[in-house]
């Protein structure tokens, strides 16, 4: 199998899939070369993402990337988001095969927007 | 994972256990160089010879218009590029829908100096042979038309565009991968001169496949070394390879008929149990002329590689469009040249049944892919692809 046990393990159960209503935080990230999209939904309280909440259309690396990148999210200052880097994501799934990498840099392109759309309405931060 | 589901017989099939039995001699006691002229090499030669004899008389044809290469994908370039540098010059005429075997054959002959005409398809897939027709010039050297697609399993009308082909003495190659021994096939009755034909499509092994050339076809070798082959074709025979898909032709020859209905019925299960639970699909291809056990269907708003995944967790192996293209993420470049919108086109997933595929097999598919289908959509974003 070119995937990882933990890869496999989020496609298959993604956690915390599905639309969020009334976000306080919403971003998302589209790889132009196949169209696959993530989107995260961000519920902040006390300025850290207190629900995560993702969408995704395309290869199952990109779903299982989205998935594993809500759970990290959980919990985190949403400043802390902004910086996440595809890597990070990359390697809580142990790896992707070089044709896959665009599946973390959906992920975490839409979590760091959704960080900076919850930025921008919370005003002034930056 | 204990019960396996294989339902991609279009990419390979396993070897026939009879096929495999016939086999193994020729990698033990039987190993001899069937141009050597002792006793070791004689038993060899006489295995390659009946083999040939074989395949020759399920094809209706002489056994030394046949030569053996090493799999469809040379045969077809040998087919082409042989036609094509015995002209020297000129142009051919193929389609959008061809195996890459062809279509890049045929590109490369372009980078050479050679004009190509690739054929549009109508949204079955399906070649006008009118346009065949209008595309033929005075330097038309050679046609190459497939008999059946690999992805969508459409039968192109090879008996029309071979009458044309003769009317106008153009040489017309036939692609029959995906068809030899699975549907009948009768070279003189469809105005075919060469015909691509492989051997682990139907139950043998892999590495070994054909090319039948008519007799009186000018065609210049691509492969040079020995003698073999009757100087077409050089290079120590794959003895036991010849010996297997020998073999598997004889076995495809008792199986076929029945196999065929048997395959149209299970194929028609797998769509009506499809269509009936999931919303937003498509058959693509044609509906009747169609390879007896090929369903390709698209799941609107689903990646293809995402239930191709799904499935295979469950121990069910199906393929997104052609198993060569699987690493890419463009969409089918067939099920493009057939209009089939993008998005629809990237859900694309084909389901090839072959002769150990049951009814239960495809009901099991069935439940395996409702509810992931389900769950791929849930997971979407509103609004996308
Ligand atoms: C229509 C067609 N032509 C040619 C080939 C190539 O045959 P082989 O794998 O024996 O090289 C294939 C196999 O996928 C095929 O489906």
């Amino acid at each position: 199998m070119r995937y990882s046990a933990t890869l496999l393990d989020h496609f298959l159960h993604p956690r915390h899939a599905g639309l969020m209503r009334e976000p306080d935080g919403v971003g998302s990230e589209e790889f132009e070369g196949c169209g696959d999209l993530a989107r995260i939904f961000l519920r902040v309280r006390d300025g850290r993402a207190d629900e995560v909440r993702f969408q995704a259309y395309g290869c199952g690396p990109t779903i299982a990337a989205a998935s594993v990148t809500s759970e990290r999210a959980t919990g985190r200052r949403v400043e802390d988001l902004v910086n996440v880097k595809a890597e990070e994501i990359e390697a809580a799934l142990d790896g992707l095969p070089e044709d896959r990498r665009h599946a973390a840099t959906v992920a975490a392109g839409a979590l760091r927007a959704a960080a900076l759309d919850a930025l921008d309405r919370r005003g002034g931060a930056r | 994972m204990s019960r396996r589901i294989y339902l991609d017989h279009n990419a390979s099939t396993p070897v026939h256990p009879e096929v495999l039995a016939e086999m193994l001699p020729y990698f033990g006691e039987r190993f001899g160089n069937p141009s050597s002229i002792h006793g070791f090499g004689r038993e060899a030669r006489a295995a390659v010879d009946a083999a040939r004899d074989r395949i020759a008389r399920f094809l209706g044809v002489r056994a030394d218009e046949i030569v053996f290469t090493s799999g469809g994908t040379e045969s077809d370039n040998f087919a082409i590029k042989g036609l094509a540098q015995a002209r020297g010059g000129g142009h051919l005429i193929t389609s959008r829908v061809e195996h890459h075997a062809v279509i890049r054959t045929c590109q490369w002959l372009e980078s050479q100096g050679f004009a190509v005409t690739f054929l549009d398809v109508d949204e079955h897939g399906m070649v006008d042979p009118d346009d065949v027709k209008r595309a033929i010039r005075g330097d038309t050297i050679g046609i190459s038309i497939m008999h059946a697609n690999s992805e969508v399993g459409t039968i192109q009308p090879v008996a029309a565009i071979g009458a044309i082909a003769r009317d106008h003495g153009v040489p017309f190659h036939v692609d029959a991968v995906q068809t030899f021994g699975k549907i009948p096939l009768d070279v003189q009755a469809l105005g075919i001169d060469l015909l691509s034909f492989s051997g682990h499509k139907i139950y043998g092994p892999k590495g070994i496949a054909g090319l039948w050339i008519r007799k009186g076809t000018k065609l210049v070798a691509v492969q040079h070394g020995g003698e073999h082959e009757r100087r077409r074709r050089a290079g120590t025979e794959n003895v036991p390879g010849i010996v297997g898909l020998g073999k598997a032709v004889e076995v495809r020859a008792q199986e076929m008929a029945g196999e065929a209905v048997r395959l149209v019925a299970l194929r028609d299960r797998l769509w009506d149990g499809i269509r009936a639970r999931v919303p937003e699909v498509r058959l693509n291809g044609h509906s009747t002329a169609r390879l007896p056990g090929t369903a390709n269907i698209c799941y609107r708003h689903v990646e293809s590689e995402s239930i191709v995944l799904g499935l295979d967790l469950k121990g069910i192996a199906v393929s997104a469009g052609s198993a060569c293209t699987s690493g890419s993420i463009e969409p089918s470049y067939v099920l493009v040249a057939m209009g089939v919108p993008v998005d629809w086109a990237m859900g694309a997933v084909r389901h090839s049944l072959g002769r150990t595929t049951t009814a239960e097999d495809v009901d099991e598919v069935v439940e395996g892919v409702v509810p992931l289908v389900e769950k791929l959509r849930a997971a979407r974003p509103a609004g996308v692809a």
